[in-house]
């Protein structure tokens, strides 16, 4: 008899254990709709130049526009290629020369094919009280393959003469706010 | 697919002392006992283990969150697994434990010893949630400007050894009983990554150069391997893998060193206080070790053109690879083979038992018996070190023996995050075959999904009673 009772409690813990447990009121199909959604706000570019930059050093005589070129070569790897949704660029610019400026920033492929532009005026400031102009590019899921499809990016700065005297500082700033879905 | 998402339930659904074995302390009918307690007051004269099923312990847990915080029925489970990490602090962890006797053995020695011996192996894996680098990972820095984000929170540790032991257990007299055990371990996996520390911070800058400032500080980050590094060798078949591993668990891995010692004192005929400090030991990890590092600091405001375009070369300046090696020079990422020692979780167990409910006796002179009462209340405290600190649990129990096949065990544990942990152990013998079963948190099997804490302990054991 007591046998028997050893038995049938060791049964009903075992069948409280193995039949009493489950998992209720969740779902577990829902795992493949998990997603990661950062979003990076990261510096890009900065510069500062003035009037020495914009006199050739070869021939000394003065340019009208002056460029300069970057590989960003992070927006090759696969976590761009494969899971960028959109970035938001920002370009602020502080000028100091009385002239304005027409500043042109390209996004170009590896053979150099130009993928997406964004072109502004630099309004003319003076030394005390720098102009400020900001751009800011938004490049949604429908445009974000110009982006996947760059490696350069190219500052492109060209004076707007007027009969001031050429002489200050220009400062560049940017960043991308790059959000993903992984 | 399937046995990921219930790896993962696994993982999510318990809560976390899991090498605490409240249930097992002080049953001093249970040879296990003695593997908590070397001193433990015990009342057989030998036991014979059956291999790989004498002792086999699953314990699993998660302090912060449970399946069903994340896994609802419900939509929009991405923003709930963001509510849930936001909720989890760096402090929040979560364990998996399992430990499998392969062999067990004791003997009673002269009139007031006991050897007890055997292997066991056992995997540990803990971590603390890591919570600043899983929101960078998860949010970015959008909305976290001017917040640092912490790597120390990167802690964890994991292990799977085998344990070869012998321990005694002495009765000193009527009053005391302590003991000891010597405990071998081979190891076969190990990793380990703590006291990192560190911060990435992104700033604003509203006096310029830039919109942002980004900073690496003081990054000092280590993992630490053991066991793993062999086995990413393309050129190693499954079978010497295998060859490999099981060579690991007879020392032909690493290896250590560890202590167990308890005692038990009976300060009334029915207040037994007892107390234990298990695996004070460590391991020499020096084969098949590899550890990566990353080290440095480094800030910046972003790439600087200097136009011109060319270069005094005539070429175009590769801003990009000096800012690259820039990075690499400042902040050092390196993979080596270094030697390490790690400490195994200590464990601490006290109690304190009343007992009471005198056995009656048949008046047979034939017939003897140990047991003079069949039921103790105690309270028990369990702690574990774990690399930031101790984990503690306390419990209250009430222990019965019905007869000599039949004795439960029903307990109520106290932990950093559960109220509602009562556990239950039966443990009955048929003739000299014993088979127990313990089972923690029962309240949490009857929905796992929102429970915290499930552990779960059994075995088949021949257990001797000359008397």
């Amino acid at each position: 008899m007591r046998i028997k009772t050893v038995l049938y409690l060791a049964l009903a813990f075992l069948f409280f254990m193995g039949n009493v447990s489950c998992m209720k009121d969740i779902d577990f199909d829902q795992a493949g709709e998990i997603t990661m959604q950062p979003e990076i706000q990261t510096d890009l570019l900065i510069f500062e130049v003035d009037q020495k930059d914009f006199v050739d050093p070869v021939t000394n005589s003065s340019k009208q526009i002056i460029r300069d070129t970057v590989r960003l070569e992070f927006l090759d790897d696969s976590y761009i290629q494969d899971d960028l949704e959109q970035v938001e660029f920002s370009f602020k610019y502080r000028n100091a020369f009385s002239q304005g400026f027409f500043n042109k920033i390209s996004f170009l492929s590896e053979n150099n094919a130009l993928q997406h532009q964004v072109s502004f005026y630099i309004g003319g400031g003076s030394s005390g009280n720098p102009a400020v102009t900001e751009k800011i590019e938004l490049i949604g899921p429908d445009r974000i393959q110009v982006i996947k499809r760059s490696i350069k990016m190219v500052v492109e700065i060209e004076v707007l003469p007027n009969n001031e005297p050429f002489s200050g500082k220009l400062n560049f700033e940017s960043k991308g706010l790059f959000s993903f879905q992984f | 697919m399937r046995l990921f998402f219930t790896l993962a339930v696994f993982v999510i659904v318990s809560h976390s002392q899991g090498q605490n074995k409240q249930l097992l302390y002080n049953v001093n009918g249970l040879p296990q006992t003695l593997l908590l307690n070397p001193g433990a007051n015990i009342d057989f004269d030998g036991h014979v283990g059956l291999p790989f099923f004498s002792g086999i312990h699953f314990a699993v847990g998660s302090s912060g969150v449970t399946a069903y915080d994340v896994f609802e029925d419900s939509p929009n489970i991405n923003q709930r697994i963001t509510n849930t990490m936001r909720r989890l602090t760096h402090k929040d962890y979560f364990t998996l434990h399992q430990q499998l006797e392969i062999f067990s053995l004791g003997w009673k020695w002269g009139r007031d010893k006991y050897i007890s011996t055997g292997i066991y192996q056992e995997a540990d894996a803990f971590s603390y949630f890591p919570k600043d680098p899983a929101i960078l990972a998860r949010e970015g820095n959008k909305d976290y400007i001017g917040v640092p984000f912490d790597f120390s929170h990167v802690s964890f540790t994991g292990e799977v050894l085998t344990v070869y032991h012998i321990g005694l257990n002495r009765k000193m007299d009527d009053r005391i009983t302590v003991g000891a055990r010597l405990k071998l371990y081979s190891g076969i996996f190990n990793v380990e990554s703590v006291n990192n520390t560190g911060t990435f911070l992104t700033i604003n800058t509203p006096d310029g150069p830039n919109y942002y400032r980004h900073f690496a500080n003081d990054v000092d980050i280590r993992v630490n391997t053991s066991g793993f590094a062999s086995l990413r060798d393309n050129n190693t078949t499954v079978q010497e893998a295998t060859k490999d591993l099981i060579g690991r668990a007879f020392f032909g891995g690493n290896v250590g060193v560890g202590v167990d010692m308890g005692g038990t004192y009976k300060v009334r005929d029915n207040i037994v206080i007892s107390g234990s400090v298990l695996d004070l030991g460590l391991m020499w990890q020096r084969d098949d070790v590899e550890n990566y590092t990353y080290k440095g600091s480094y800030q910046t405001d972003g790439l600087e053109p200097l136009f011109p375009e060319l270069g005094p070369d005539g070429k175009a300046i590769p801003y990009w690879d000096i800012f690259e090696d820039d990075v690499d020079r400042n902040l050092v990422d390196e993979t080596l083979q270094e030697s390490y020692v790690t400490w195994r979780p200590f464990k601490m167990n006290a109690a304190v038992e009343f007992i009471f409910g005198e056995t009656f006796i048949p008046c047979d002179y034939r017939v003897e018996t140990n047991r003079k009462h069949h039921s103790k209340l105690g309270v028990h405290l369990f702690g574990i070190k774990r690399p930031q600190d101790v984990k503690f649990a306390l419990t209250t129990y009430y222990d019965r023996k019905f007869n000599s096949n039949l004795r439960m065990k029903v307990s109520y544990t106290l932990d950093d995050y559960s109220f509602s942990n009562v556990g239950l152990l039966l443990s009955t013998r048929l003739k000299s075959f014993n088979f127990y079963l313990a089972a923690d948190n029962l309240i949490g099997y009857f929905n796992l999904a929102k429970s915290n804490y499930q552990s779960v302990q059994l075995g088949f054991q021949f257990i001797i009673n000359k008397k």
